[in-house]
């Protein structure tokens, strides 16, 4: 190439200097240059004549000048209107396009206009060809270049879109003059500048023009840059955003999540709040909420919490009740279907019945049923919820010992839900449910919270119209809700709760209770449940009686309904084998059905040595009999308890030897013998823990009997607290106890005088058959309990089996003690 | 539309399409070596062979000339015009000193062919 430039030079040269005429093309906002190759349209009347006579000669060349203000056009452009020096041009290629010549042209070499031809029809002059550019300064040229090169190479890396080819092109270029020439044609540099670089007559002041262009260029190259791709980050975050959105959605239609945006779920939630029933304050803070959530965007994670909010609040039943049925004797009816005997509760149910009926805005009662498991609690909470054709909605309180359970959680915790009470009643959907709160006596209670406190809100009607769960922190109304909680037992509950509750007691059932249960609801359901008929299986009234006592232990009939269970099962199976015949299940039978009997309950004793009473204790599973047996430790002096008997207990029987021990001569004891012996007390079964102060006459009697040596009456068992000035205190869960002991075989009951009123509720049946001896003081007891014979010597107790000597021995020796005394 | 954008801002070498280049056409050419010496041929269609120039100079072979339009003039006018007319050179390097070789050059259906034999006087001849 450079070798070719040098000859290019030479045959330049030839015609520098030379004359000769020519058709002028004018140029508009464009400045040809020698050495570049440049694509023309031409289509004026006047220009596309030039062109054409150009064509017309051997060589295709023309003249091409810039009109030095824009506003003229190649018509009727005048000379005055050109510059002087312009670029001759060979016509390398032509193609007539609509009336159009498409050019592309070469630049040869400039030259000068001398003198203007001609103006018609095209511009005509005669020009001169201008000779070489000169180098004045070898260095400054060498200098210049060096710079122009490193700036375009500058806009070159802002420039990513330029082709590698007019890279390589542009950065290959040596000739500092085709390279200035280059760089003037492409860059957009205004007529004026073109022209005056076009005009340079020598190197040094043509690449001195162009680095000032290309410098300027490149600086505001740099800033459109910089703001084009501020512009194109930001707007490609956008996009981004967008087309993820969009993706999003597609997804979210394809799991059939769609159907929605979020503008319809924001309108959708609008349109149910305006027709939802909401007291006002409701609906004011839901529409705020709904304004908040519309105005997030749906990826947010408030817009979620948001939307399950108002769901929530949506789907509450502020102001729905379900229709009162308020017939008495229809729930009188439903009442004795479903239960047997509870006579008691039956009636206060009737009456709070009776009450919403006359006033119906009355405030719902809430109860509390108290008594062993399986007496039927549950069950009755169901009844009284059919009963008043309500909504029944049950919870477990048993081992809660969060408050937040009850009460929700605030929002602004994640995963934040309201607590039980409203979640249930948004899934009963009215607001007078019967709610029935199970186990409430074992609730938890510790330094994780204290729910009892919350129950304490809930359950008093005369702040529960506005009961404020965490989550939803407005005001929700459950004095509609009839609440009924269970326990098994009373003691755990809080002092305060239980103030606040109704408490009715459900005592265990007696035998003869259980055989009208059995036969009027647990043999019947059993018989349907295993798929039986009547005539396919009978269970005798015997069979019921002694799978009571000696199939099962409770006071409630849980376990009866399961054994009687077990027996259709089996004759269940012999029916599906093909058997016809009807199976009838006498006592006689049991044993064949269910093996040998579980139980021997703890019945009374033949006979009881002096020293031992018989007791009768509560239990969760209804009441037991029990006995105290005392023996006398002799050389020792101290008071020894076993049994796992609690605090009370353990005093109670303190109190009992010191009673007796103030009064031995009374109650003819030999003072001695309490003074010299020590006093073993054990209570079986010894793994059991045992506490209260009911058994406080029992163990005065077993103490009384082995230190006079007379037995107890082996058919009385007794109860009662004591006090240490002999009297008699009234104790708790009278009916359990007295059932037990009727089962055990026990026929004289002694009892505190003041418990002598709860003897009412002790069935008919049980009560007749019972001699019951109502005591106010110890000396009474001791009266009933003892045989009037002294059996053996005070001191035979602890040697019953051993000969007659020792005992004698200890007796003789205390005597002569006490005559020393 | 960052691409729309980014079109805007791409001024460099789109607002003229120029290009750059040398002044002149450049015919294409192919050498061979051969047994006696060197085959060149020449891409000049239309050029005339008074209108060619040969010169050796060292190891170089020079061709200059120009293609002129003999056809154009009286009543006809371009509809379309693809073949260049103007001056042309070409300058061709051999590995080898050709000083002093035959130049024998001939027009084969456009093509000029130039044979270079070594030894002998610089030879000029017209077919």
């Amino acid at each position: 190439m450079a070798e070719a430039n040098e000859q290019n030079k030479g045959a330049s040269k030839e015609r520098v200097g030379e004359q000769f005429e020519i058709p002028v093309l004018p140029l508009q906002n464009t400045t040809l240059f020698p050495e570049t190759v440049v694509p023309l349209a031409v289509g004026r009347e006047r220009s596309t004549k030039a062109v054409e006579a150009s064509l017309a000669t051997e060589e295709k060349l023309l003249a091409c000048i810039t009109t030095k203000t824009d506003n003229v056009t190649g018509d009727d452009a005048k000379p005055s209107d050109l510059y002087k020096i312009g670029a001759l041009v060979n016509i390398k290629r032509m193609m007539r396009n609509e009336g159009v010549m498409q050019l592309i042209v070469q630049g040869m070499d400039r030259f000068e206009v001398k003198e203007w031809v001609g103006e018609q029809p095209y511009l005509k002059a005669k020009i001169e060809i201008l000779p070489e550019l000169r180098r004045v300064d070898d260095e400054e040229i060498e200098a210049l270049k060096r710079n122009i090169q490193g700036m375009i190479q500058q806009a070159l890396a802002l420039l990513p879109q330029v082709p590698p080819e007019v890279r390589m092109a542009v950065m290959s270029q040596d000739n500092p003059v085709q390279l200035a020439y280059f760089l003037a044609s492409v860059l957009d540099l205004g007529v004026e500048t073109e022209q005056k670089m076009l005009e340079s007559s020598t190197v040094d002041g043509l690449l001195t023009l162009t680095h000032a262009a290309l410098a300027r260029e490149l600086e505001i190259m740099q800033i459109r840059s910089k703001i084009s791709s501020e512009a194109q980050s930001e707007m490609d975050k956008a996009q981004r955003d967008y087309v993820l959105r969009q993706q999003m959605k597609a997804i979210q239609k394809e799991l059939g999540e769609d159907d929605t945006g979020e503008k319809a779920e924001a309108s959708q939630l609008r349109e149910r709040l305006e027709q939802a029933d909401l007291p006002e304050d409701v609906r004011k803070e839901a529409t705020r909420e709904l304004r908040r959530m519309e105005q997030l965007p749906q990826s947010a994670p408030d817009y979620h919490v948001i939307r399950t909010y108002l769901e929530y609040v949506l789907e509450l039943p502020w102001r729905k009740s379900s229709e009162e049925k308020l017939d008495l004797n229809e729930a009188r009816k439903i009442l004795d279907e479903d239960h047997y005997g509870l006579e008691d509760i039956k009636k206060r149910i009737l009456e709070s019945l009776a009450v919403m009926k006359l006033r119906p805005d009355s405030k719902s009662p809430i109860l509390l049923f108290v008594g062993p498991p399986g007496v039927g609690k549950t069950s009755l909470g169901r009844s009284i919820a059919r009963s008043l054709g309500r909504e029944f909605e049950r919870m477990s309180l048993g081992g809660m010992r969060d408050e937040a359970e009850l009460r929700g959680h605030r929002r602004t915790y994640i995963g934040a839900m309201p607590g039980r009470i409203i979640q249930a009643l948004r899934r009963v959907a009215v607001n007078n449910p019967v709610m029935m709160l199970d186990e409430i006596d074992k609730l938890g209670n510790d330094y994780r919270g204290d729910p009892s406190a919350a129950l304490l809100e809930i359950l008093d009607p005369q702040q529960n119209n506005t009961f404020r769960d965490n989550y939803l922190d407005l005001p929700f109304d459950l004095s509609k809700v009839f609440f009924i909680a269970t326990a098994n037992q009373l003691a755990p509950i809080p002092a305060p709760l239980r103030d606040r509750m109704e408490i009715i007691q459900l005592a265990g059932y007696s035998d003869l209770e259980k055989l009208n249960i059995a036969k009027q609801y647990l043999v019947p359901r059993q018989i349907k449940e295993n798929g039986l008929t009547n005539e396919q299986l009978e269970i005798t009234d015997d069979t019921i009686n002694r799978l009571t006592s000696r199939y099962t232990r409770e006071a409630g009939v849980r376990q009866l309904e399961r054994t009687i269970g077990n027996i259709a099962r089996k004759v269940a199976l012999h029916v599906a084998e093909g058997s016809k015949e009807k199976v009838v299940v006498d006592a006689s039978d049991v044993k064949e059905y269910l093996g040998g009997p579980r139980f021997y309950p703890e019945s009374a004793r033949e006979e009881l040595p002096p020293g031992v009473a018989t007791g009768m204790a509560w239990t969760e599973m209804g009441g037991e009999v029990l006995f105290i047996e005392a023996t006398l430790l002799p050389g020792s002096s101290g008071l020894t308890l076993t049994g796992q008997l609690g605090e009370v207990m353990k005093e109670s029987a303190q109190a009992a030897r010191s009673y007796l021990w103030s009064h031995a001569v009374e109650f003819g004891i030999n003072p001695e013998v309490i003074k010299q012996n020590g006093v073993h007390l054990h209570v079986p079964a010894g793994a059991i823990p045992k506490d209260g102060p009911s058994a406080g006459v029992t163990m005065s009697s077993a103490l009384a009997s082995l230190y006079t040596g007379r037995k107890v009456h082996p058919d009385t068992a007794m109860t009662g607290e004591i006090t240490l000035s002999g009297l008699v205190f009234p104790i708790a869960g009278l009916k359990e106890k007295v059932l037990a002991a009727f089962r055990a075989g026990i026929r004289r009951i002694i009892l505190p005088y003041q418990n002598e009123a709860d003897l009412e509720d002790i069935p008919e049946d049980v009560r007749n058959q019972i001699e019951f001896i109502p005591v106010s003081k110890i000396s009474e007891v001791l009266n009933a309990a003892l045989e009037k014979d002294v059996s053996e010597s005070p001191a035979a107790g602890y040697l019953p089996q051993s000969a007659d000597h020792q005992p004698e021995q200890t007796g003789e020796r205390l005597i002569a003690k006490e005559k020393d005394g | 539309m960052a691409k729309s954008l980014n079109r805007h801002f791409h001024f460099l070498g789109s607002s003229k399409r120029a290009k750059p280049s040398g002044p002149l056409w450049l015919p294409a050419a192919d050498v061979y070596q051969t047994p006696e010496g060197w085959l060149v041929k020449v891409e000049l269609a239309g050029v005339s062979a008074e209108d060619i120039e040969i010169d050796i100079q060292g190891n170089v072979l020079y061709i200059a000339g120009s293609r002129k339009d003999r056809s154009c003039g009286g009543d006809v006018s371009y509809q379309q015009m693809e073949i260049t007319y103007s001056r042309f050179e070409k300058t061709l390097n051999f590995p080898a000193s050709i000083d002093g070789a035959t130049v024998e050059h001939n027009f084969d259906n456009g093509l000029l062919i130039i044979r270079l034999r070594k030894g002998g006087a610089v030879k000029s001849q017209t077919s």
